[in-house]
């Protein structure tokens, strides 16, 4: 083939003393669809930020067409066509639509008045390219986590870009909007642009690259063609060791009800019935705006409950606050760990006894021997990996950020637990230890809910599998018998159908 | 290992401060600097205490990501008011408990009126900026209009009043004052549930709202402890300047702020020290003594201090971008 389009050697970046790249190579051609994986902390994302011009490397070249292309700047990105959908989208949400596409826009020729008409204009066929089908004079903040992904890309596009970037653009979309996005992606890959895919997502690596750039430890490791490997190889090269696919654990006789919800309705959801034994692990699958977070904001005191019951080991409950609904043993492990969950300048320990303080003070005075010989054992179950329990939260990867939250429910040890999208994000590895400690809220006994996008983990994780669509229970399911077809199939069932709900108890679906 | 380097940063700056006043002290007629004499360095620590006392407080309201503009005011009010207890009510009390009932019941009003911020920061949502400049002015303008907008005097005599002021404007009581009001919070920060809540509450508000940390309760506390040390301070004020002056105060809640932010606590809250807040303090002292001492304008003192408050904050930012 011809020259690549787009050639970066021996990056390297260091943040503070630590190493995000040493000696990463990447090359791209025209038309390629190329993912990027590695672990958590691998450099996938900062070698992306890079290229997009938003982080400036301390060493190494970029190339565009075999001539030297120092890029310093977003906007240097943007004149060599280059650009990039951040895992956090950049967009301004008091903005709409157009304004969203067209601000900083060197293709769109500047003026001192806004012009919507021109707006218009301007971004009609962007938007259609991106299949984003709605108005250019709509706020961008009221457009749902995939429109909102649409709408990024069609910047990129209206910017004549010739590679985009995607960071982990699936982590926060449900299957049907992310098979959206890989329909747009082969349209795109058609037009001759060129697509770096950064994910976690082995099925979708191999269903929409043509080639797998694996990193570690900020290294390059290898560039393997996806039709000449298997999800096995490449693990192994991210990992740099086999790691067998857990199999699915034995699964232990359901205890007593303790959580059960009659008709619950609030603003979102309409009518929701179940019961959660404990020793169960019951799955909520859903699209994005089903309900499923919802639910647990309902059941953790965030959302005003309007009609039906909720009752905790047979006792009639109706939590106004959070703290109210920890009182009554409910635990809520948030979607969003930055936003929601932690204090990213608190260190480990503090973060994680944030919720038993009372437990581990007298008179007001925390004992901090206390405190961390506590933490101790939480630390090693949880294979929890910090430079030092002092560390504050924001130098952690992902994973491990995820696992410090998990420690502060499992410290403040809850009866029932919510959680919401708990692998959302965090690495192979991580995501493992996360099954192993569901597994054990299991076996100790817990009440455990588990909202996922990643349907396979359900599959791999639950009892049963609840399954919301428009704000209503559709189906319920014995994990067992559950494939994601059926599943799927209940998300996208839009209320119109008359499918009465599965077997809502555990006894019956035994 | 951070906090450390954080610590030692403020404490160069003091080190800095405390050096360059050494060297361009003016002499005194035996050759020795001024600036080094016991005398002028407790001086320093006593100009500094009323700020300093306010300013401890005002680092929790900081770090829960607040402000409270109303301290001088609510000093004002407190002044005002113990003037007002110490010369005109209770005429038969005895003299110790005529004195504690006045500090009391000005410490008592000021802390109420701080706890009313906090609840109707924490109950009706609104910007803490927002709801304590609506209390800077009211307060200002309850103490004006009690005192009637004249200086209630305490007078110099040998009655209750002026033995209150000989024994409350004594360098030791005021510096001890502030050195026992030091301790204190710098324990409830750093020791605390307390003390980790507000930090927490500041750094993600909505983690600790899902984590189930008294949000509300926190709030109201830490306003509540706000009007306590400004009512406090103004009890030393009244005392020191030997009036209860409405008018008193003015600013004040800059100059804490200044402390503060100098001392490495970002006004989004979430980190910082109260050891940081103390530096800022001293910095600011130190500055002003040095500059006094060597006969600069105080306009241009206000300028000098207006670039130290700038470079100060620039340096905590260059060396966060690094962590």
């Amino acid at each position: 083939m011809t020259a690549p389009l787009l050639e970066a050697r021996d990056i390297g970046k260091h943040f503070g003393g630590v190493a995000a790249l040493r000696r990463a190579h990447f090359s791209l051609l025209t038309g390629e669809v190329r993912a990027l994986i590695g672990e958590n902390g691998a450099g996938k994302s900062t070698l992306a930020k890079i290229l997009a011009g938003s982080v400036k490397p301390d060493s190494g070249r970029i190339l565009i067409d075999g001539q030297p292309a120092p890029i310093s700047s977003p906007l240097d990105a943007q004149r060599l066509g280059i650009g990039i959908i951040y895992q956090e989208l950049d967009l301004f949400p008091n903005l709409t639509v157009g304004e969203n596409i067209v601000i900083g826009n060197l293709r769109y020729p500047e003026s001192r008045l806004v012009n919507f008409q021109r707006i218009d204009d301007f971004c009609r066929p962007f938007l259609e390219q991106a299949g984003l089908r709605c108005g250019a004079r709509r706020m961008a903040g009221s457009l749902s986590i995939g429109e909102m992904q649409l709408l990024a890309i069609a910047r990129a596009l209206s910017m004549n870009a010739r590679v985009i970037l995607m960071d982990e653009p699936t982590s926060s979309l449900f299957d049907d909007a992310a098979e959206r996005l890989f329909g747009l992606i082969r349209e795109l890959k058609g037009r001759g642009v060129s697509i770096v895919y950064v994910s976690h997502r082995m099925d979708e690596i191999f269903r929409i690259s043509d080639r797998a750039t694996v990193l570690r430890d900020g290294e390059t490791v290898a560039t393997v063609e996806v039709g000449a490997t298997d999800a096995a190889e490449i693990i192994r090269l991210m990992v740099g060791r086999n790691l067998n696919i857990a199999a699915r654990p034995y699964r232990r006789p359901l205890g007593e009800v303790v959580l059960e919800a009659q008709g619950l309705t609030t603003g979102k959801l309409r009518d929701v019935s179940f019961e959660l034994h404990r020793s169960e692990v019951l799955g909520v699958a859903g699209l994005v705006g089903s309900g499923r977070t919802e639910l647990g904001r309902a059941l953790f005191g965030l959302d005003r409950i309007r009609g039906g019951a909720v009752h905790f080991q047979g006792r009639p409950i109706k939590p106004a606050s959070p703290r109210d609904a920890i009182r009554s043993g409910i635990g809520l492990v948030p979607e969003d760990r930055r936003l929601e969950g932690l204090m990213m300048h608190m260190s480990v320990t503090e973060n994680s006894t944030l919720a038993v303080l009372a437990r581990i003070a007298k008179r007001g005075f925390i004992r901090r021997r206390l405190e961390i010989s506590g933490l101790g054992p939480m630390v090693r179950q949880l294979a929890l990996d910090c430079p030092s329990l002092a560390s504050p939260v924001e130098t952690l990867s992902g994973g491990n950020q995820q696992k410090v939250l998990l420690a502060r429910w499992l410290l403040l040890d809850p009866d029932v637990f919510f959680l919401d999208d708990p692998t959302r994000g965090i690495d192979v590895g991580a995501k493992q230890d996360i099954y192993r400690i569901i597994d054990g809220l299991a076996a100790a006994g817990k009440g455990v809910i588990l909202v996922s996008s990643e349907l396979p983990e359900l599959l791999r994780c639950s009892d049963r599998i609840l399954v919301l669509s428009n704000g209503r229970l559709t189906a319920v399911y014995d994990a067992k018998e559950a494939t994601q077809e059926t599943i799927m199939a209940s998300a996208t069932n839009f209320g119109t159908s008359s499918r009465q709900p599965g077997p809502l108890t555990g006894k019956d679906a035994s | 290992m951070l906090d450390l380097l954080r610590r030692a940063q403020s404490l160069a700056a003091l080190s800095g401060i405390l050096l360059l006043a050494i060297l361009i002290s003016p002499r005194a007629a035996d050759g020795s600097r001024i600036f080094l004499q016991p005398g002028n360095l407790t001086d320093i620590l006593r100009q500094i205490s009323l700020i300093g006392i306010i300013a401890l407080a005002m680092t929790f309201v900081i770090l829960t990501g607040g402000i409270d503009l109303s301290v001088g005011s609510l000093l004002a009010l407190s002044t005002t008011l113990t003037a007002m207890a110490l010369t005109r009510a209770w005429p038969h009390a005895y003299y110790t408990s005529h004195i504690l009932g006045a500090i009391l019941a000005a410490v008592a009003v000021s802390t109420l009126a701080g706890a009313l911020n906090g609840a109707i920061v924490s109950a009706l949502r609104i910007q803490p900026f927002i709801v304590t400049l609506a209390s800077m002015i009211g307060v200002r303008g309850l103490a004006k209009w009690l005192s009637s907008n004249e200086n209630i005097d305490i007078g110099f005599g040998r009655d209750l009043a002026a033995e209150f002021a000989a024994v409350f404007r004594e360098k030791a009581i005021v510096i001890g004052s502030y050195a026992c009001a030091a301790a204190l919070f710098w324990i409830l920060l750093a020791r605390t549930v307390f003390g980790r809540h507000v930090r927490a509450i500041g750094d993600n508000e909505k983690a600790a709202q899902y984590a189930g940390l008294p949000i509300r309760r926190t709030k109201i506390w830490v306003y509540s402890l706000s009007g306590l040390l400004s009512g406090f301070a103004g009890v030393l004020y009244a005392a020191e300047n030997h009036q209860g002056n409405p008018n008193a105060g003015v600013a004040y809640e800059l100059d804490a702020i200044a402390a503060v932010v100098i001392g490495g606590t970002p006004l989004t809250g979430g980190k910082g020290s109260i050891s940081g807040t103390i530096m800022g303090t001293l910095i600011m002292g130190v500055l002003t003594n040095m500059l006094r001492l060597n006969n600069v304008d105080s306009n241009v003192e206000m300028m000098i201090k207006a670039v130290i408050i700038v470079l100060a904050v620039a340096v905590q930012r260059g060396r966060n971008s690094i962590s």
